[in-house]
């Protein structure tokens, strides 16, 4: 029995109610303040390493403002994007120092070491590496090894050919180009003029330069931006190890270029809020957050005398808020709606689950909606946190085709957030099968169980309706067809279909508790399918301004099919096919069971 | 009584949940499966053979019946959850409604409209069309579809078999002997080693077409000398003429000045004219390579050669406008309109020159003199070289490596014409040589035929000439598009493309007006996601040219209201009704008395839903519809 089932008792007895008000108010008054300590040990959790940041002497770099692929970005972001996309972490680690992207770009950029020699690049495909004569084992490369590698050369060569005549390319050949992109983009940094930081002097859309690229302004205006510049490109090269002297520099190099052209140069603050931003990793905060509040829920859940139901809540409400302060910030970052992406599908997913779960615990107290959402959440941060390559976390302007429209920007959004009803189903129906194929006996759990999944399936059925139809009314809008049958379409319908199907099939009693928790599980393969499939396995239709290079389709087919022996493991508990098995094997045990 | 019974247990079936949902199953599988089966072949196959087809219609069909029957076979609707299900359910049917009502009632297409060309109104609609007419019968039409492998949907029109379709086939003609009248005609054979291939071309006196051929990158001519000068004519390099303008030039004159446009350059400026204090202004408004008159009345270009080139010129002197269009033959009197004042006075006189066929930099030319002996020029950017050419040799004209050797000669000839399809690109590799063709063949046993594109062609066969006609499915529109403005806006610094918007005049004739002479027009912007619509149609910017940015491909489609309407509509239903089927009931709880939280779960909905499931047991609407 739970705590509000026994209210309900007690508030039936008139004489108690009374009785009960103060002690009503005291309970309530200690579930407030478990709550409060929750989300501020939360919060606090999350401030505090941020609070003990040691300044660093290229601080004032980092807000100079690049205008790179479309739009105006801190050299921060420029750092962190080229080193991700270079070396595939936003830090370098070599002979046993720890380099953040702004140190490692800065170096690159004005390069005052050998970078011809560092082990910096990313080459992870195994079979590529065989292929060419390179050490499988190792991870990252120097730019002379690979540049100098006959055989990588050939594949290239072999891939442009191919990719001329429209012909498929081979998962080696593909992988082959990436490493070109990489040491292409690393021969490209090595260049005073590698990012434009010269405002245009009166365009504000108009194409900037480089420091030390022939120039838009007098050469009056520009010589002592360009002696600052040698001076602190000086200071690099001479003392790489200590740049503590750099400040002044960078500060001077930071407001010169600003009063070069002060109607163009984005206000001061604007390039703040994003360097906050990356440094904030508002998503990785959450999903620990996230975490902890599971491990708290878990406690509360096991061990008896510890009743921390509300110190959880609280931890994960706090995730919750720092995670939707971070979709924020971005959304002003990029002066856009959200998800309009594969990495934005990914967060905004995580939030829903999150936010959806949050909901419903708050409705019904029952614990399962936390414990089945944390870590799917946790799992949906970490993978666009970790993935950089297939979820490409950085903001780029979008395609035509998604821009300035309203339906757009509630139907893309309406459509993940019926997927992330799904995942919590997903995740509620894996507790239920766990159930069933560990604790059979606890038959009010299951039940229980099988009524809050049904909930969020209604949830996530009117989402995804809703979504489709939105969907349907922006294509009516953009491509002048309100249903076009494009497989993105269809597969949206498709997982609505493998929802109502048992939902409909449990009202004719064809399937009933442990049906409704098996196709939670099962259906959610549909809706991986539109959501990630259509753009990767399938990779064709109007919707292709989602799709991205794959990649790991091994690991996700085996994760789906462990998770189907899961279900499978279960299915046989539950009918019981094991001791049929059993007694199949061993005549004498079958009186037993009649 | 016993009928109705049986009526009434079809109709329980119909509109059962124990139908619906193998049904939901069925479709469901199917939709996995043509996704599946669209990577492989592309869409327009997957459109033709499962969305757009009978048998899935069907299926769309019995969904319906079975939405509309279980939802009348709960009447009636009481409480939150069977309205929420009665509404979700019709609307999903007047959906569907809609949806075939769409493939069915609307018209939609591709129109390329271009900055430097004049106002469109015809609409490439998707498809092709064939007509036929067999001997002594009235003509029948059908619209194809081409399958990726070049199969041909339907393979049977009107008696005549489609047996295949090829989008690169040339016409080409032979020539046999037994003309009744002198008519050389030479076979000329080309080869290329650093190409490695060699080509065969006819070249004929008549018919007039086969006495120039173009083979890019070079002219081959047939030249028939009457007179000994007319023989050295032929045998002498041309003069170096002056780069001649494209599009020719416009030249005013006016009291004894006189003015030039260049249409290459200056097409949409306009130049003044003044004299004895007077001034006449003059803008050229429009080109159009092939220029003539479509359905509205409005001009159009037919093709993109220059073979009835004209000028639109919009002309002012302050109080009078006149709009003149003027042609690149000599022959053609120039068109005058009075469209503000009266006629400009003193007059202007208005020619247009322009050089329709100009003379080629590189050609072979083989000439046959008064006495039936032959010779041969050619000239390259090497050079220039002439002589006598009898059948075997071989002259090296000097475009590439091109070798061409005289093969056939046949004094008399006479024409026989074959549309063949090209197994790959031409050796001239000119892009425009190949057009798409069908094959059909009279009845079962017919000899298999090519037919052109766009060009209605005769077949004989015992009982007389078939006609057929093989071309794209065009739509005339009642208002005509003109592009003035493409622009291209790029993101900050980079060359991505942010936005592209066609600047369009739509222009239509005043429905008041019976004559259709006078005209309406309207500015409009067209943008992705910002349509406009127009007389009922709607105008969406589709896709653009990367490498021409004079030219935007825009989408047009007309949707009768009332689609449109159900559509919506029944999308509203579906969504309110879920809504209510779900939370009506809750919503209207909370609002009476305290929400209970877990136990509410509990005791909610298993048992209501088995009620739902089970059968009503008497059926009140049913009974009225059965005439009980």
């Amino acid at each position: 029995m739970t705590a509000s089932s026994q209210q309900k008792v007690k508030s039936q007895d008139p004489l108690a109610h009374q009785l009960d008000d103060s002690q009503n108010e005291t309970i309530s008054m200690i579930k407030l303040i478990k709550f409060a300590i929750g989300l501020t040990l939360g919060l606090l959790l999350i401030a505090l390493p941020f609070s003990q940041f040691q300044p660093s002497p290229l601080n004032p770099l980092e807000t100079i403002v690049v205008q790179q692929g479309g739009r105006k970005k801190p050299l921060d972001t420029v750092a962190q994007e080229t080193v991700a996309k270079i070396h595939g972490a936003t830090v370098y680690r070599h002979d046993g120092i720890v380099e953040d992207s702004m140190t490692a770009f800065m170096s690159l950029w004005l390069n005052n070491r050998d970078w011809n020699q560092a082990p910096f690049v990313l080459f992870s495909y195994r079979p590529l590496k065989e292929k060419v004569g390179l050490d499988p084992d190792q991870k990252y490369f120097s730019f002379q090894t690979l540049m100098t590698n006959q055989a990588l050369g050939d594949v290239v060569r072999e891939a442009h050919k191919k990719d001329l005549e429209g012909a498929d390319l081979s998962r080696n050949e593909r992988e082959a180009i990436t490493i070109e992109d990489r040491l292409t983009l690393m021969l490209g940094s090595v260049d005073d003029n590698a990012i434009a930081i010269v405002p245009h002097p009166t365009d504000v859309k108009g194409k900037w330069m480089g420091i030390s690229e022939e120039s838009l302004y007098s050469a009056e205006a520009i010589a002592p931006l360009l002696s600052n510049f040698t001076a602190m490109k000086q200071r690099f090269l001479a003392q790489p190890d200590s740049l503590s002297g750099l400040s002044t520099l960078a500060a001077q190099l930071t407001s010169d270029l600003r009063t070069l052209s002060p109607v163009v140069y984005p206000v001061v603050g604007v390039m703040d809020k994003e360097v906050f931003f990356n440094h904030f990793h508002p998503f990785a905060s959450a999903w620990k957050l996230y975490g902890i509040a599971f491990i708290v829920m878990l406690a509360t859940v096991w061990i008896k005398p510890v009743e921390l139901y509300w110190s959880a809540i609280g931890l994960f409400v706090g995730g919750v808020i720092v995670q939707s302060y971070g979709f924020l910030l971005r959304m002003q970052i990029a002066d856009r709606p959200p998800v309009t992406n594969m990495y934005e599908s990914v967060i905004w997913v995580g939030f829903g689950i999150a936010a959806i779960a949050l909901i419903f615990e708050l409705i019904y107290r029952a614990k399962y909606y936390l414990l089945a959402a944390a870590p799917l959440a946790v799992i949906c941060l970490i993978l666009a946190d970790s993935l950089p390559a297939v979820l490409d976390p950085s903001i780029s302007p979008l395609v035509p085709v998604l821009r300035d429209n309203f339906w757009l920007s509630i139907h893309v959004p309406t459509i993940a957030l019926s997927y992330a009803s799904f995942a919590l189903a997903l995740g509620i129906g894996h507790v239920a099968l766990g159930s069933y194929l560990f604790t059979p006996s606890a038959k009010a759990r299951i039940h229980l169980l099988s009524q809050l999944n049904y909930r969020v399936l209604q949830v996530g059925v009117l989402l995804l309706t809703a979504g489709i139809i939105l969907g349907g009314i922006w294509a009516h809008f953009s491509w002048g067809r309100f249903w076009g049958w494009d497989p993105k379409e269809t597969w949206a319908l498709i997982a609505l279909l493998c929802y109502l199907v048992p939902l409909h099939g449990r009202l004719v009693g064809w399937i009933g508790n442990f049906g409704i928790s098996v196709a939670s599980v099962a259906a959610f393969n549909a809706v991986l399918m539109a959501w990630y499939g259509v753009n990767f396995v399938l990779g064709t239709g109007l919707h292709s301004y989602g799709f991205g290079t794959g990649g790991s389709e091994w690991m996700i087919a085996s994760v789906i099919g462990l998770d189907m022996l899961f279900v499978l493991a279960a299915t046989a508990r539950y009918k019981g096919w094991l001791n049929k098995l059993s007694i199949s094997a061993g005549e004498t045990t079958a009186s037993a069971n009649s | 009584m016993t009928v109705n019974l049986a009526k009434v247990n079809l109709a329980k079936s119909l509109g059962s949940i124990k139908l619906a949902v193998p049904l939901l199953v069925a479709i469901a599988t199917i939709l996995i499966g043509a996704t599946f089966y669209e990577a492989e072949v592309g869409s327009a196959v997957v459109q033709q053979e499962i969305y757009k087809s009978p048998w899935f219609g069907g299926l769309m069909f019995l969904l319906a019946v079975n939405l509309g029957t279980s939802t009348l076979l709960r009447y009636p609707w009481k409480g939150a959850r069977k309205i929420g299900f009665a509404i979700t359910h019709w609307g999903l049917v007047v959906i569907i409604a809609g949806s075939a009502a769409v493939i069915h009632l609307s018209v939609e297409g591709m129109m390329l409209a271009r900055t430097d060309a004049g106002p469109v109104s015809t609409l490439r609609v998707d498809g092709d069309l064939v007509e036929v007419a067999a001997p002594g019968q009235p003509s029948e039409q059908a619209s194809l579809f081409i399958k990726a492998d070049g199969t041909v949907v339907p393979s049977q029109v009107g008696g005549l078999s489609l047996l295949g379709y090829s989008d690169n086939a040339i016409s080409t003609v032979r020539f046999a002997t037994g003309g009744k009248i002198e008519n050389p005609a030479v076979r000329l054979v080309l080869k290329s080693d650093r190409m490695g291939q060699s080509l065969e071309r006819w070249l004929a006196a008549a018919p007039a077409a086969y006495d120039t051929i173009d083979i890019g990158p070079a002219e081959l001519q047939l030249v028939k000398a009457q007179t000994a000068d007319e023989l050295v004519a032929a045998l002498t390099p041309p003069a170096e003429s002056p780069v001649a303008k494209q599009h020719g030039e416009v030249t005013i004159s006016w009291l004894g000045q006189s003015r030039t446009i260049d249409i290459d350059q200056d097409l949409g400026k306009s130049l003044e004219l003044n004299a004895q204090g007077q001034t006449l202004s003059v803008q050229t408004v429009g080109f159009w390579p092939d220029f003539r008159l479509d359905g509205n009345r409005q001009p159009v270009s037919a093709t993109d050669s220059l073979r009835n080139p004209a000028v639109q010129l919009m002309v002012t002197n302050g109080k009078s406008s006149e709009s003149w269009f003027v042609f690149g033959n000599p022959g053609f009197e120039s068109i005058r309109n009075s469209t503000e004042g009266d006629p400009i006075a003193p007059l202007f006189d208005v020619d247009y020159e322009i050089i329709t066929n100009p003379a080629p930099t590189a050609f072979f030319r083989l000439i046959v003199d008064q006495k039936g002996a032959l010779h041969y020029a050619a000239k390259s950017s090497k050079g220039f070289k002439s002589g006598a050419i009898a059948i075997g040799d071989s002259v090296v004209p000097g475009w590439a490596d091109f070798e061409v050797t005289l093969a056939d000669y046949i004094p008399f000839a006479t024409v026989e014409r074959e549309i063949v399809p090209l197994p790959q690109r031409s050796l001239a590799g000119s892009p425009t040589a190949g057009e798409p063709a069908l094959l059909v063949s009279v009845g079962e046993a017919g000899k298999p035929v090519w037919i052109p594109w766009g060009r209605p062609t005769a077949i004989d066969s015992e009982a007389g000439d078939w006609f057929v006609a093989f071309s794209p499915k065009l739509l005339q529109l009642p208002f005509s598009l003109k592009l003035n403005d493409f622009i291209v806006e790029r993101n900050e610094g980079s060359e991505s493309v942010a936005m592209w918007t066609s600047e369009v005049s739509l222009i239509g004739p005043n429905e008041s007006d019976s004559d259709l002479d006078s005209y309406t027009v309207s500015d409009r912007s067209v943008w992705m996601n910002h349509p406009t619509w127009f007389r009922g149609w709607k105008i969406a910017q589709a896709s653009w040219n990367p490498g021409d940015l004079s030219q935007s491909t825009l989408q047009i489609k007309r949707e009768p209201w009332w689609v449109t309407g159900l559509t919506w509509l029944g999308s509203a239903m579906v969504t309110a009704g879920v809504a209510t089927m779900f939370y009506g009931r809750a919503v209207a709880k909370k609002l009476t008395k305290q929400f209970k939280g877990v136990t509410d779960l509990l005791e909610t909905p298993e048992a209501e839903d088995a009620a739902a499931a089970s059968m009503p047991h008497s059926i009140p609407l049913f009974n009225a519809l059965l005439g009980r």
